[in-house]
């Protein structure tokens, strides 16, 4: 409980924040939700020209991803805006703050910064949904379940390919890359991928579990598929965790002068 | 009176690639890069005790702050131990953070674009503090800092001074029992400095805060600390009282005097520093000469209508530090 009320305090702090500036938040959040809308044009065009179905994807169940998707990803920058800046703190010195309080530093470290766009992505993902779907308990249901899981394993990822920073010094654009790479994949009918490149997205750029399988329990819910999705989720995100925690005996910390914005 | 932290034999070292000059030598680096192990901290042993105030003196780059972050917690040591209040800074890290408070001059932990207060009761939050608990001690501290008219107002909005004292409010909301302050003076005016001093005595005073405090300032030194540690190129090189500091280390005192005629004089162990028609400013070094053998000497010699003895300015010893005098 204790964890859900800081998750929650620096919520309303980042929000109070963003909006001392009103017409840069507003323009933020509207600004990303206009730029993913132009992709669905894409889709519409595409699916019109291609039939009913490509690769066994129905434009629903690609609506579906593109609901999930920025959702999902909305959370984990809104809530967890920190996790984008990981190699940054590390390099620079500013996990200080972090890990003088009492806090579990992961936690304390990624929910203290909000990045307002994702709030664009959230109210996107969630229109999105609500328009394409059908509102069904289960669906519903299932919707806000893998975006959750969509979130933290996106953070996972962020904290594992960020962690190469302590190793390596400075890993802020290979971990950029990677993430934005999964982003990619996720937003594309998984069944268009097919050999060993599914192992591929499996491990290190996972979009098979938290994009591809989900589609496919949407369209015919499996209970053990679901379990075994959920287990690959934990591991990722405990992989992060982990590497995190074995990098930070090798934080050198540092002088950098800096504010909390 | 117990040891609120207990340093042994502590060692950090650090590992730094080497890279000679010009592009050849980058790409040199990046395919076969070399290292070198530096010592920031080396083999360093000392006790503060409770209620304390002490000053960590050293000139840039002789491993002040790695030594704070050593014992706060955030450096893992190379080798060597250390105690603060009783527990261990590694492995009891988030329990040890409820009971220190630190404050680095260069990082702020106040939301920028928000008032004080806001960051205050987050802050109060994050130690776990209840709602009314956070608004007591906010309104102590506020008391105490004077910070009650600019509370509300955002920090980028603040002077230097008054952020600084948010700060420091801020590192105290839990009531810890240790405060690092690590450079807290740091591009601060006279009068906003000796406003600090009071507020850092202050709240040694009524809270029995123990307090770190590193500076480069000389009155922060003199004014408000007890004891003192010196650390040049990592090492402690000196450790005592203030007292100590002026009196016995540095064996010096400064003759101001004012007399009838032009006083030149010549008595191995003095050094005329200044002099201006009637007046002279001499140094004297005691090991040479003692203070009474050179005002007599002076009174052999002239006349004196005003003189003055005192000890060689505090900024003058930590210059002589810094310059390695005492390495």
């Amino acid at each position: 409980m204790k964890l859900i009320r800081l998750v929650c305090d620096y919520f309303r702090i980042n929000l109070a924040a963003a909006m001392e500036y009103r017409a840069a938040f507003l323009s933020q959040a509207i600004g990303m939700a206009v730029n993913n809308s132009a992709f669905i044009l894409f889709w519409i065009i595409m699916y019109h020209q291609a039939g009913p179905s490509i690769e066994g994807y129905s434009f629903r169940d690609v609506m579906f991803l593109w609901s999930l998707a920025p959702l999902g990803f909305g959370i984990s920058i809104v809530f967890f805006g920190n996790s984008v800046s990981i190699s940054k703190l590390i390099y620079s010195g500013e996990l200080d703050v972090y890990m003088l309080q009492p806090k579990p530093l992961v936690l304390n470290m990624l929910a203290s910064k909000m990045y307002v766009p994702g709030l664009g992505d959230m109210a996107y993902g969630v229109i999105l949904f609500l328009a394409t779907q059908p509102l069904t308990l289960t669906r519903i249901g299932l919707f806000v379940l893998f975006s959750l899981a969509m979130a933290a394993v996106l953070i996972g990822l962020r904290l594992f390919y960020h962690s190469f920073t302590f190793f390596f010094g400075n890993a802020e654009e290979f971990a950029s890359m990677a993430a934005e790479s999964v982003l990619s994949l996720i937003l594309y009918p998984g069944t268009i991928f097919k050999g060993p490149v599914l192992w591929l997205f499996r491990t290190l750029f996972p979009a098979v579990w938290i994009a591809y399988i989900p589609v496919r329990l949407i369209q015919s819910f499996d209970l053990a598929l679901l379990f075994i999705t959920l287990g690959a989720d934990i591991l990722i995100v405990t992989a992060g965790v982990m590497l995190f925690y074995s990098g930070l005996k090798h934080y050198e910390s540092g002088n950098r002068i800096g504010a909390r914005m | 009176m117990a040891h609120a932290i207990e340093v042994n034999g502590l060692t950090k070292e650090f590992s730094s690639k080497v890279k000679s000059q010009g592009f050849t030598a980058s790409v040199k680096g990046l395919l076969a890069p070399r290292y070198r192990t530096i010592r920031a901290v080396q083999d360093i042993s000392f006790c503060v005790e409770e209620g304390d105030i002490l000053a960590f003196i050293g000139p840039n780059g002789a491993g002040k702050s790695t030594t704070i972050k050593l014992i706060t917690g955030i450096l893992f040591p190379t080798s060597g131990s250390i105690s603060v209040l009783g527990m261990n800074p590694h492995t009891q890290r988030k329990h040890l953070s409820y009971h220190i408070g630190t404050v680095f001059g260069q990082k702020s932990q106040l939301w920028y674009h928000l008032p004080p207060i806001d960051s205050l009761t987050l802050l109060g939050s994050i130690y776990d503090l209840s709602k009314k608990q956070t608004k007591n001690r906010i309104e102590f501290l506020a008391g105490i800092f004077e910070l009650e008219t600019f509370l509300d107002q955002p920090v980028r909005k603040l002077s230097l001074g008054q952020r600084i004292r948010c700060e420091i409010a801020g590192s105290l909301i839990h009531s810890p029992k240790i405060l690092f302050l690590d450079e807290p003076s740091i591009g601060l005016d006279v009068v906003v400095k000796q406003r600090i001093r009071d507020l850092i005595l202050k709240i040694n005073k009524e809270e029995k805060t123990t307090i770190f405090l590193t500076s480069h300032d000389a009155g922060d030194i003199e004014k408000i600390c007890k004891r003192a540690l010196v650390i040049n190129h990592g090492a402690l090189v000196w450790e005592g009282t203030i007292k100590d500091m002026k009196y016995s280390l540095l064996n010096r005192r400064i003759i101001d005097v004012k007399t009838d005629q032009r006083l030149c004089i010549d008595i191995p162990g003095v050094k005329t520093v200044k002099s201006k028609e009637y007046a002279a400013k001499l140094e004297v070094e005691l090991s040479a000469v003692s203070v009474e053998e050179v005002i007599q000497e002076i009174m052999k010699r002239v006349g004196i209508k005003d003189i003055t003895i005192s000890n060689v300015p505090m900024e003058e010893i930590i210059s002589m530090i810094y310059q390695g005098g005492f390495a």
